[in-house]
Formats: structure tokens, C-alpha cells, sequence
């Protein structure tokens, strides 16, 4: 079942330079794995890191920031070398743009340049791509054909289309390479229904070719219904990882569940406090510890390891100390706030 | 683009009340000058008259008002007469007949100088911002535009024409030559355009810079950049394509400038442009020339205003179009 | 790779690549603010002093050493006629200086008055003065500075007063559709409403409210225009259309000097120049002080 992991995030750390000589930790402890075919969710409270995350395997962090961990890219097929991702020089990284790992930014309608047709873009990223002259455009051809791109608004600048015509140019350019890793940074942001779930759709479809996709968002519906796979960041770090109908059914992190407490189906009872503005609270122990409503003094003392959740089989990873408490049931431990409907027992009744 | 020749005829039918003001005013200011007005209006014809004939002439005339001068003026200048030079001997329209080009050429080359090294320079700087680089080119260009551009002139006539002798000093031809030679047109050229280009550069640079800069951040940048085009053809072909049209607007407004450094730059390098006649017909109150001169010159600066917003509207396919 | 090393902190990137060295933001610079500071505190000052303290040093000639160029005894060197270019450029400056200072302040005053006039009367009969207002600022700026000044000085002949009328005149618009704009911008605010509805005057909610705003702007128009009234004034000067011949000023030295750089003397030129540009980059460094923090173009 488990085939090799395109990409495979460990313990990622990132921190910038302030002006007074220290730093600011962004990233603390950042794990996860994309394996092809599935798509994984990276979500989060804004500020969590997960853009922050993203902006680090694109190789976009600020000029003197540093990194620790590991992030690296497993290109499917034989004879290919594993990159890591982190600290890739100019050169390597360049081949990999377009080719090897494709980054879709939030707002697709704004990746294509206003005052140059949609045509002469595309026919761009097919020369970049290495096509000459000629193949390339029969690879844009083929692009707009698998996006549904309609061929005769090649001429037109992209203030000229709709939303949705955009949408699928933006789309045809950014994949025409046929990257093996796709990044998406929150997709359906600002998006009506319908357009979020086109867009949805979309990359499940570029997983069912076999392509493993990444998708950054607050959005906890779109992880539901498009992820195969969660990870939930808090504060720069990774709190829970998992199937997303487990971690997101049954979760057993406070912080998990109450995101899913804050929807509005389960009450809409969202959590009291802010993130941290820092990562690197004071003091060094779980960074969730001053809302958690299930906190205990080793929170505050020991920053929990990342373990599999009880009850599971190993793929379902929690970082808290209180993950037994949580999955006990509702009848010894329902946490003040935390509807019953979120936490239940893995077995029988719940709401996947 | 429909909007285009809209844009071009409603300029151009601007221009002509524009140009009635502006004589107004030079009319007007004429009214307030210690200098005899009727001497101005008679011309060459005034030497050939004797001392009583003048006087009956001004008792018959009386004195006109500024607006009958200045319907008089345009009287003659719609029938293409713009009356005679006294400072320069010849008829008015001789006089720009034969130097509107050289100072159309000298504008020409000094203008394109300045533009091309805007976005030469202005992309390097936004590229390697706060860069050695960028602090060079920026500092350059702050000293530059505080510099006069007569002083810059002088300078560099010293060095290159003085010490170097690599090109001559002033004129248009060679001494003892009246014919113009491509070979020595060029050199005469070079350091007045030169100068004239540097002293306007340092706005192009800056706002080429800037603008660069400002588009590098751009999320369309960084789309072009991720979808794997190399990084030279994503500034230049994303990036600065974008950043042109501030540097199109800036253009319309270093226009009026370009003519006062060419009244400058012309005198200095003895360039015989119609800026350097307006020189010498100030010097010698020669108030038809002068009239006329500023006629010219608003003309020059209202079709480079209109040729600037022209190239704006075909450079930004967003103004204009299809939103009509 | 051992799990230590991993852990360990390194650095992003070996060359940040282009696009995100571009990205970076640069500061603005506080010390250029400060240099400026300082040079307009000595160099005023001195351009001041001097010539009062010795009044014929700038025309003290000596035959003896005309075109010596700068030594110790003669520190920026010798013109034409023996005389010491420090001292002249010096006295050039202060006049340069004090006439850029007084024809930048009518210059004010007139575009002040013209834009405040059309702000205040664009409500009166479909805006008709505004709308002449604005066609005669738009005919003052269809001419070139230079070319629409030297046709008022010819006309006006040669002094001071028409230098100074050829700057106001010429650099009147600016101010005139800065506050034309700021006063048209307040005015439509809803507080001013309110007031009036509270039963305030038009004029004294002008007053009070609107012209504070305005000064400011004015204000600082009015200090960024210096620099300009003063090439303006060098500018005629040099074209010998300017001061009267006795009054010391950077554009006749620089015109003087042509004859000196014919014969390949540099310094008679360069430094009256070099005296036009550092006080024109002071100037405009320390009016940063005044402006709120927009960008400088």
C-alpha cells in the first residue's frame, strides 16, 4: 500500500534574522509526507505556517534565513535521485520549476502577467519548458485541451476572461510540465461555490493522474471533501498528521478538535485566544498550551513528540500529551467546550 | 484601440486656444516692457524710416491694446506670416524653418539616450536592490538631477572636447566647412545629446527602478518564475514589460524639461536649434522671434505630451480597449 | 545524513536568487537626512558671514594670480581676473540662495491664492472660474520653464525684480493644483458637512479645519521649490540674462568660466556648480523631514 513518498517533509525549521542580531522563528518543527496519487492537506490557523511552509520548499524564503530538517523531493521513476529541497542551488532548482514541482499561488487569476496575452504566456512556459518552436505549440495545444482551456482566447489579455476562463489558463500554464509535486496555496479562497468546486475537482484530478498534490488551507470543509491525507500545523508546528476521515473524524489533538468545533455544523463554537505571534514561546513546551482547554503542567514543561495516536495503526500521528485522554470517550474526559459530536470513540457512530 | 484617435483630435483641438492663451500672456507681459512696442512691430522697415515718419506713424496708430496686438500677430500668423527676425536678419518662419530640425534631432537623440539608460541602469538597480550596484546608480542620480546642466556641459566640454579632444567643442561643422557630413555631424552631436540625455536620465532610472521593483513583487512574477522561465526573461519580459508605463508617463512630463536643456545645451556647444535663437532673440528684445519661438516650442511640448499618452494607451492593453 | 546535522541550523539558500533578493526591503536612509542637515548648517551660515565679515574679498582682484589654480593660499583656486573663488562662491551663493528663497515664497503665495480661488469657487455657476483657472494653469505649464522665464525677463529687461517674476511665474502652478486639490479633497469630507449642518460658517470651517491641512502642503512646496528657484535664477544668469552684472551669482560665474575652460582651466567652473548641487541635494534631504513619509520623485 504504501509507495514511496514524493515528498517528504521532516522536522522542518525556518528562522529569519531580526535586527537586533536574534532571530525569528517561523518554523519550528514542520513533518509530513505527500505520497503520488494522494492528496495531502496542510491546515491551519492563519499565521500557523503554513504558507510559510510552502514559501520554504519553493526556495523563496528570505535572503539570510535559515533552515534545519529535511525536505525531500522522491521523483517517481527509476533513476532518479532524491533532491532535497532545502538549500538547492540556483541551477538544480531552476529545472525543477515548472518540471518537477509546480506551485500553484493563491489567487490563480493573478499568476498570468496583465499586459501580455494569455497566448504568448503559454507558449512561453512551453519554450521554458524546453520545447522548441514547433512542439511547443502542440504541448500548448495539448495543454488547453486537457485543462478545457478554450483555444480561440489565446490572443486575449487576461482581464479580458472571466474567472473561470482564467482560472483554466492559469491552470494549463502552471501544470503544462507535468510535475510530479503539486503545491497549491490556498485554492478556493474568494472563491464562489461553484468556482471551489471546479477547483476542487480539478486537483483531484491531477491525483488520480498519479500526481502528489499538496493543498495549504484554512479551510477545513475543502480538506473533508478533497484530502486523502491532514496534517495540522499550529504555531510552526505539526500537532496531528493522518488520513484526513480519521483526523478529521476522530482527532486527537485539542487543537484539531477545535477547529472542527468552530464549523458551523458542529455549533460553530470557535476557539477563544490568538496564535502566538512567536513561535518559540516561553516556556518550551507545547505551544498550544495556553488555550488548550485540556492542558496539564507537563504541557507547559515537555514539547510533546509527534507518536502515533491510540488506536491507530501507526499512519494517524499526534504530538500531545493527552492524546489517551482524548480518545477515551466522551464520558470521562469531554473537554469544556469541545462538543461531544467531535470527539467520539474510533468505533461505531461519528461523523465521518 | 478606438479611443486613440479620439484622444489625438481632442488634443490637437486644445492646442489652438491653448496657443491663443499663451501669446496672450507674452502679449500682455510684452504691454508691461520699458521697450518701444512699435519698433518691435515695424521690423527691418523701421530702419529705413526717418525720425519724423516714425513719429507720425505712432501719433496715427496710437497705441493699441494688447488684444489688438495680439489679434494683429495672429492675423498675420494664420496667413503664415510671422514677420522678420531683427537679431537674426531674416524672416521668422526662414529662422524656424531652418532650426526647428537641429533641435528636434539634438531632443531626438537626447531623449532616447536618457530612456534607454532608465531602463538599462533602472533594471540592473531593482535587480540587485540594495546592492553596491543599486547604491551606485542610485547616488549618481540623485547628484545628477541637483546638477545644473549647463555646469554638467561645461564640464564635460572641458574633458572630452578641451583635454581629450575626442570631439569638437561646439558647431555643427567642422571650421572652414560648410557643408554638414554625416562623419562630422556625429561628432558634433555626440556631446551635446550626451549631456543633454544625461541631465534627464537620472528620472528614468529612478522611476524605472523603482517600478521594477514593485513588479518583482508582483504575484504574476512569481507565477512566470514558478512555471520555469528563466530569470532574465521574467524581469524583462513580465516585470519591466509591466513597469513601462510610469516610465511613459514620466516621458510626457521630461518633455518641456528636454526644451529648457536644450535652450541651455544649444548655447553652450553654439548648436543653431531654434532653443539657442530663443536665447538671442531675448538677449536682444527681439519680440516677433520671441513670440513666435514660444509658439514653437508649447507646439513641442504638447505633441511629445500627446505622443507620450499615445504610447501609454497602446502599451497598457487594460486603458482604452474593450471597456469602451 | 545524522540526525545532528539535520537538526542543525544552515543557511536557506547558497545565493539567494534574483527574485528574492529583489523582494528585500530597503530602508530609508536616516543619515542622508542628517548629512543634509549638516551642510545647509555650515554652508548658510558661512555663505552668510563671509561676506559681510569682508566685503571686498569677493571682488579683491589680484593680477598677479589670475587661473592659479586651488592651492593653499587660494583653497578652490583663482578666475579670470585674480580673484578667490571661495570667497565668491561664497557671496554667489547667498545671493543665489536669498533670491531662490524670496521668489520660491511669491511663487507660493501666488499658487496658494490662484488654487485656493478655484477651490473655493467651483460650486459658483458650474465651477466657470475654476475651469479658467485650471485652462491658464494648464497654458503656463504648456511652456517650458526656461523659455516662458527668459521671454518675462526680456520683456521686463534685466534686474532683480524680474528674475524674481520670472520664477514666480513660472513655478506658480504647482502649489496652485496642490492646494486646489487638497482644498477640494477636505471639502468634500463629511465632517465638513456636519459642521455646517451643527451651524458652523463656511469660512470658519475653512479656517479651522481645511487651511491647516493645506499649510503643510504648501509648506513643503514651497521648501522643495527652492532648489528650483534657485537653478532657474543660475540658469538665467548663466545665459547673461539674469542678475545685474555687479550682484555675485553662480550662473554669471559659470558663464565667466567658459572662457576658462576654453583655455582648460576646470576650477573657475566647477566650483560654483558643485556649490548649486550640494545645495539643492541638502535642501531637498532635509525637506524629508517635512514630508510624511512618501516616496521621493
Amino acid at each position: 500500500m504504501t509507495r514511496r513518498p514524493v515528498l517528504e517533509v521532516r522536522d522542518l525549521g525556518a528562522r529569519l534574522p531580526r535586527r537586533d542580531g536574534g532571530h525569528h522563528l517561523v518554523l519550528h518543527g514542520v513533518s509530513f509526507s505527500v505520497a503520488p496519487g494522494e492528496v495531502l492537506a496542510v491546515v491551519g490557523e492563519s499565521g500557523a505556517g503554513k504558507t510559510m511552509t510552502l514559501t520554504a520548499l519553493l526556495g523563496l524564503l528570505p535572503a539570510r534565513a535559515e533552515v534545519r530538517g529535511e525536505a525531500v523531493l522522491h521523483p517517481p521513476g527509476s533513476g532518479s535521485e532524491p533532491v532535497s529541497l532545502l538549500g538547492l542551488s540556483e541551477r538544480d532548482r531552476r529545472r525543477l520549476r515548472g518540471r518537477g514541482i509546480a506551485h500553484l499561488p493563491q489567487g490563480a487569476a493573478t499568476a498570468l502577467t496583465p499586459v501580455r496575452t494569455v497566448g504568448s504566456q503559454l507558449r512561453e512556459t512551453a519554450r521554458a519548458l524546453g520545447h522548441g518552436r514547433a512542439s511547443a505549440e502542440r504541448v500548448v495545444r495539448a495543454a488547453l485541451a486537457r485543462f478545457g482551456a478554450e483555444e480561440e482566447l489565446l490572443g486575449r489579455y487576461p482581464h479580458q476572461l472571466s474567472g473561470g476562463q482564467l482560472q483554466r489558463f492559469a491552470n494549463a500554464a502552471a501544470l503544462m510540465g507535468d510535475p510530479c509535486l503539486v503545491l497549491a496555496d490556498e485554492p478556493t479562497a474568494g472563491l464562489d461555490e461553484d468556482r471551489a468546486a471546479t477547483t476542487a475537482a480539478e486537483l483531484r484530478r491531477q491525483a488520480d493522474e498519479g500526481r502528489a498534490v499538496l493543498v495549504v488551507t484554512h479551510d477545513l470543509r475543502l480538506a473533508e471533501d478533497l484530502a486523502d491525507r491532514v496534517a495540522v500545523l499550529y504555531a510552526g508546528h505539526t500537532v496531528e498528521t493522518g488520513p484526513s476521515a480519521r483526523v478529521l473524524g476522530h482527532p486527537r489533538h485539542p487543537y484539531t478538535a477545535a477547529l472542527l468545533a468552530a464549523l458551523p455544523r458542529h455549533g460553530l463554537r470557535p476557539l477563544a485566544g490568538e496564535p502566538p505571534q512567536a513561535v518559540g514561546h516561553v516556556h518550551g513546551g507545547c505551544p498550544f498550551a495556553d488555550r488548550c482547554p485540556l492542558v496539564v503542567d507537563r504541557c507547559r514543561a515537555e514539547l510533546p513528540a509527534l507518536r502515533p495516536a491510540p488506536g491507530s495503526d501507526g499512519d494517524h500521528r499526534t504530538a500531545c500529551h493527552r492524546a489517551e485522554d482524548l480518545a477515551a470517550g466522551p464520558a470521562t474526559s469531554r473537554p469544556t467546550g469541545i462538543p461531544a459530536t467531535v470527539v467520539a470513540p474510533p468505533a461505531g457512530g461519528g461523523t465521518c | 484601440m478606438r479611443s486613440i484617435p479620439r484622444l489625438v483630435g481632442a488634443r490637437l483641438a486644445l492646442l489652438l486656444p491653448l496657443l491663443a492663451l499663451v501669446t496672450l500672456v507674452v502679449f500682455a507681459l510684452a504691454a508691461n516692457s520699458p521697450f518701444d512696442p512699435l519698433l518691435a512691430r515695424l521690423g527691418s522697415r523701421a530702419f529705413s524710416m526717418s525720425g519724423s515718419e516714425l513719429e507720425a506713424l505712432r501719433m496715427a496708430q496710437g497705441e493699441p491694446s494688447v488684444l489688438a496686438q495680439w489679434a494683429t500677430w495672429w492675423g498675420d500668423a494664420l496667413r503664415g506670416d510671422l514677420g522678420v527676425s531683427l537679431s537674426l536678419r531674416q524672416e521668422v518662419t526662414q529662422v524656424i524653418a531652418e532650426r526647428l530640425p537641429w533641435t528636434l534631432l539634438l531632443m531626438a537623440v537626447a531623449l532616447v539616450l536618457a530612456v534607454g539608460t532608465g531602463l538599462v541602469l533602472g533594471t540592473l538597480a531593482a535587480v540587485r536592490s540594495g546592492g553596491w550596484l543599486d547604491r551606485v546608480v542610485t547616488g549618481t542620480a540623485y547628484v545628477v538631477q541637483a546638477s545644473p546642466v549647463f555646469w554638467v556641459a561645461l564640464l564635460g566640454m572641458w574633458l572630452f572636447a578641451i583635454v581629450l579632444g575626442w570631439v569638437p567643442a561646439g558647431g555643427l561643422t567642422d571650421p572652414g566647412s560648410d557643408v554638414v557630413t554625416l562623419g562630422a555631424l556625429v561628432r558634433h552631436l555626440a556631446l551635446p545629446a550626451v549631456v543633454l540625455g544625461l541631465s534627464q536620465a537620472p528620472w528614468f532610472v529612478l522611476v524605472v527602478r523603482d517600478t521594477v521593483r514593485e513588479e518583482l513583487a508582483a504575484p504574476y512574477v512569481l507565477g512566470a518564475w514558478g512555471r520555469g522561465v528563466s530569470t532574465p526573461r521574467v524581469v524583462v519580459r513580465h516585470a519591466l514589460r509591466s513597469g513601462l508605463l510610469p516610465m511613459v508617463t514620466v516621458l510626457g512630463v521630461r518633455v518641456p524639461e528636454l526644451v529648457t536643456g536644450a535652450v541651455l545645451v544649444e548655447t553652450i556647444f553654439s548648436w543653431p536649434g531654434i532653443a539657442s535663437a530663443t536665447v538671442t532673440a531675448a538677449t536682444s528684445v527681439d519680440f516677433g522671434l520671441l513670440a513666435a519661438l514660444t509658439v514653437v516650442t508649447t507646439v513641442v511640448v504638447v505633441l511629445g505630451n500627446l505622443a507620450a499618452d499615445v504610447a501609454y494607451r497602446l502599451l497598457d492593453p487594460r486603458v482604452g480597449a474593450a471597456h469602451e | 545524513m545524522s540526525e545532528a546535522s539535520t537538526l542543525a541550523w544552515r543557511p536557506a539558500h547558497q545565493r539567494p536568487p534574483l527574485l528574492v533578493r529583489a523582494r528585500e526591503r530597503v530602508g530609508r536612509s536616516r543619515t542622508a537626512i542628517a548629512v543634509s542637515l549638516v551642510v545647509l548648517a555650515v554652508l548658510l551660515p558661512a555663505a552668510v558671514l563671509v561676506p559681510w565679515l569682508d566685503p571686498t574679498a569677493a571682488t579683491h582682484a589680484d593680477i598677479t594670480a589670475v587661473y592659479s589654480p586651488p592651492s593653499a593660499e587660494h583653497v578652490l583656486g583663482t578666475d579670470g581676473a585674480g580673484r578667490d573663488l571661495l570667497v565668491r562662491t561664497l557671496a554667489a551663493l547667498r545671493t543665489s540662495f536669498l533670491v531662490g528663497l524670496v521668489a520660491a515664497a511669491v511663487a507660493t503665495l501666488i499658487g496658494v491664492t490662484v488654487g485656493a480661488l478655484a477651490a473655493a469657487t467651483v460650486s459658483w455657476g458650474r465651477g466657470a472660474v475654476d475651469q479658467l483657472l485650471m485652462r491658464l494653469v494648464d497654458a503656463v505649464n504648456a511652456v517650458p520653464h526656461l523659455v516662458l522665464g527668459v521671454v518675462i525677463v526680456a520683456m521686463l529687461g534685466p534686474s532683480v525684480s524680474s528674475v524674481i517674476t520670472s520664477i514666480a511665474l513660472t513655478h506658480w502652478t504647482t502649489p496652485a493644483r496642490l492646494v486646489r486639490a487638497e482644498m477640494l479633497s477636505v471639502q468634500g469630507r463629511d465632517f465638513v458637512d456636519v459642521a455646517i449642518v451643527g451651524g458652523a460658517s463656511r469660512w470658519r470651517v475653512t479656517m479651522r479645519h481645511v487651511l491647516p491641512q493645506v499649510a503643510s502642503r504648501a509648506l513643503l512646496a514651497a521648501v522643495l521649490m527652492v532648489p528650483h528657484a534657485i537653478w532657474h535664477e543660475s540658469a538665467l544668469s548663466f545665459l547673461g540674462l539674469g542678475m545685474p552684472p555687479h550682484l555675485p551669482s553662480l550662473g554669471a560665474m559659470i558663464q565667466d568660466a567658459q572662457v576658462a575652460v576654453f583655455a582648460g582651466h576646470w576650477w573657475p567652473a566647477f566650483w560654483p556648480g558643485l556649490a548649486l548641487v550640494v545645495v539643492t541635494l541638502a535642501v531637498s534631504g532635509a525637506a524629508a523631514l517635512l514630508r510624511p513619509r512618501e516616496r521621493a520623485l
